[in-house]
């Protein structure tokens, strides 16, 4: 009841005009990014960062929330009318709403993506809240030793869903994790890998990493792909013609797709949103794949399926509630939005793990709130407001549009601390992070490894430090032998399983 | 491919560098004196070697495998606008405090401007974006958040 009312008190926060104000203002930003090829929400909530030191806590979570719900909807927008999906885990939306599109129902498969983001995002958004207590009393009980191998689970996760190029993501991690030592040591009070200067006594900020690796290698990468078939988009965007009042879904299209299909979706959303790593894209391709296993009508699927519409979009939005439980429980980020939300929680002096909600939970509540009112409210409004001119986004100049995020992400790492060292710092993980990106290193991993590191080093240290430097304790320990065991299997079902049935 | 090309690959430039870094990286750790020892020799060094090392063996698996690899090099030219951009950035935040918020903030997005070809047949309106560009973000940060900006040269004003 406690709870309830805790959560139920998120919501009064919100009757704030202040408060509504970034909800709003997050969730416009959130649409924009998202729906704009080549900008992320994640790259919104990096430009938020550095903001986030001159504003409120509450005002900040909730800005993020609204940025992460709409960001993972609104790439739905550009997916469908143009066959450009405006955020990865829009892709399987493309598959299926572009082909409406071309048979002129374009709105149609505008409204049922909006309709599932806004099912699965409130679902997501209730699960969250319904059993983050209860993840806060499972929480409790994991000590120092399974602590360790949960944060090496996520790393480890965190590596291995990026298939391609596993040996690159160790690379990127390690590199995030080496960057954490710079600085105090996370037990004693010496200063390592400060090479005799007094500026790296105090370590590097996060602020810079997030700025450089998603901002300014965005910018570098913009300059280097300019030439691209740009003009062409923005013809099509032009021709594109959408009426407000198709953008209902009827009654009988929503039976035919099935409460169940919208359910099913969000509960695989948000269990995917757990997983660290696997984030929004591998939300929707598990859930249109479920879907299309157990459909009536398989072979409508790539041809314009709505039910894989509803299934894609449910789960990817309901993975924003997933994300949070990770993070907020152990400091584990489910994905890069997450990650960069717990970056505003370490800037406000808040430490993530279960004392957070038992002893702070008024500010959590309105976050979630926010979650929840995104989803449920400001999806389907903003859709019947302004959905005939959302694709008309892409004709926003480039060239504008890319100077203007070089100077908030520049000017917005100097106003964090009013200092030439951070914007210059900025400027060499944007170099690092851009040269990464060329070369197919992950820089979410990169971020994951710098957040994580000081976690793993404290938990391995302390581990050994209490058993005599043995490492049999992790093996010993249950729940580090579960968290090892359940690496174990993660890594034979997503590597080696994958190559057995590609063989 | 040409003699030595494969040595030549700009994927192998990147771990490389790294590696060397990596080496700084290891002999620094070397170098930490813990205050106190606890169980077995761990200590504030203990992590960063055993990271060095993981990190020299997937190196070596990415020279390797960058060194297997036959798909072809990027183009040296390529990457011409993004130098500009990190040379313009450069400049932009070492004269940041001495010419002030608004002259260094229109430079830079004049240059960023031409980078991208924005506007620049039509001057006019070339510069009313830049001003705009200017402007805005002046209204965001100091009016919006109320952050202190140096507005003119020398942090005057």
């Amino acid at each position: 009841m406690d709870t309830f009312l805790t959560f139920a008190h998120g919501f009064l926060a919100l009757a704030d005009p202040s408060v509504i104000g970034f909800l709003v203002a997050g969730f416009l930003i959130g649409t924009f990014f998202g729906a704009m090829p080549g900008l992320t929400s994640v790259l919104a909530i990096a430009l938020l960062l550095p903001m986030t030191y001159t504003i409120d806590v509450i005002p900040a979570l909730v800005m993020s929330a609204a940025i992460f719900m709409a960001g993972m909807y609104s790439g739905s927008i550009t997916a469908t009318t143009i066959n450009i999906p405006g955020a990865p885990s829009s892709m399987m939306t493309a598959i299926e709403g572009y082909p409406l599109m071309r048979k002129g129902k374009g709105a149609n498969a505008l409204g049922h993506a909006a309709l599932g983001s806004m099912i699965g995002g409130s679902i997501g958004a209730i699960l969250l809240m319904g059993f983050m207590p209860l993840a806060a009393e499972l929480s409790l009980m994991v000590r120092t030793p399974g602590k360790f191998s949960l944060v090496l689970f996520a790393l480890v996760v965190i590596i291995i869903v990026d298939k391609g190029a596993i040996a690159k993501g160790v690379v990127a991690t390690l590199l995030g994790i080496m960057l954490a030592t710079i600085g105090i040591d996370v037990l004693q009070p010496i200063p390592r890998f400060n090479f005799g200067t007094e500026t790296l006594v105090e370590g590097i900020d996060i602020m810079p990493i997030v700025i450089g690796a998603f901002a300014l290698s965005e910018v570098l990468i913009q300059a280097q792909n300019w030439n691209s078939s740009f003009d062409a988009d923005l013809a099509r965007a032009r021709d594109v013609k959408i009426r407000r009042r198709d953008f209902i879904p009827s009654l009988s299209e929503i039976r035919e797709i099935g409460w169940l299909t919208y359910i099913k979706g969000a509960v695989i959303g948000y269990g995917t949103g757990i997983l660290p790593g696997a984030g929004g894209s591998m939300a929707a391709f598990v859930s249109y794949a479920a879907a299309k296993s157990s459909s009536r009508k398989p072979e409508e699927y790539g041809h314009g399926s709505r039910e894989g519409i509803a299934a894609a979009e449910s789960a990817n939005n309901a993975m924003c509630g997933g994300a949070f439980v990770p993070m907020l429980m152990f400091g584990i980020p489910g994905d890069p939005t997450t990650a960069i939300v717990l970056g505003v929680l370490v800037i406000n002096g808040l430490q993530p793990g279960p004392r957070l909600l038992e002893q702070q939970a008024d500010l959590l509540a309105p976050m979630f709130a926010s979650l929840f009112v995104s989803a449920l409210i400001l999806i389907p409004l903003t859709l019947f407001l302004f959905g005939p001119y959302f694709v008309r986004i892409v004709s926003i100049p480039k060239g504008l549009l890319y100077s203007s995020i070089a100077v908030v992400a520049l000017v917005g790492s100097y106003v964090a601390t009013y200092s030439i060292f951070q914007m210059f710092l900025a400027l060499i993980f944007g170099v690092l992070a851009y040269f990464m990106r060329k070369q197919n290193y992950s820089t979410v991993s990169l971020l994951l490894g710098f957040i994580l590191g000081p976690d793993l080093e404290q938990y391995l240290r302390r581990s050994l430090s209490l058993n005599d430097g043995n490492p049999m304790i992790f093996l010993t320990n249950i729940d580090s032998l579960v968290f090892l065991l359940l690496t174990a299997l993660f890594v034979y079902l997503i590597l080696f399983r994958k190559r057995r049935s590609a063989a | 491919m040409i003699r030595g090309g494969r040595f030549a690959r700009t994927g192998l430039v990147l771990p490389i560098l790294l590696i060397a870094l990596n080496t700084v990286y290891l002999s620094a750790a070397l170098n930490i004196e813990s205050q106190f020892s606890s169980g077995a020799g761990i200590g504030p060094r203990t992590v960063p070697i055993l990271v060095s090392l993981c990190m020299y063996v997937a190196l070596v698996v990415v020279v390797y495998g960058e060194l297997r690899d036959d798909s072809a090099s990027e183009p040296r030219g390529a990457v011409i606008r993004p130098a500009l951009v990190v040379l313009a950035t450069a400049g932009y935040i070492f004269l940041f405090r001495p010419l002030g918020y608004w002259i260094d903030t229109a430079l830079y997005v004049a240059v960023l401007f031409g980078v991208f070809q924005f506007e620049i047949r039509r001057p006019h309106f070339f510069a009313v974006y830049v001003i705009l560009v200017a402007v805005a973000f002046y209204g965001l940060f100091a009016g919006v958040f109320g952050v202190r900006l140096p507005p003119l040269p020398g942090g005057l004003g």
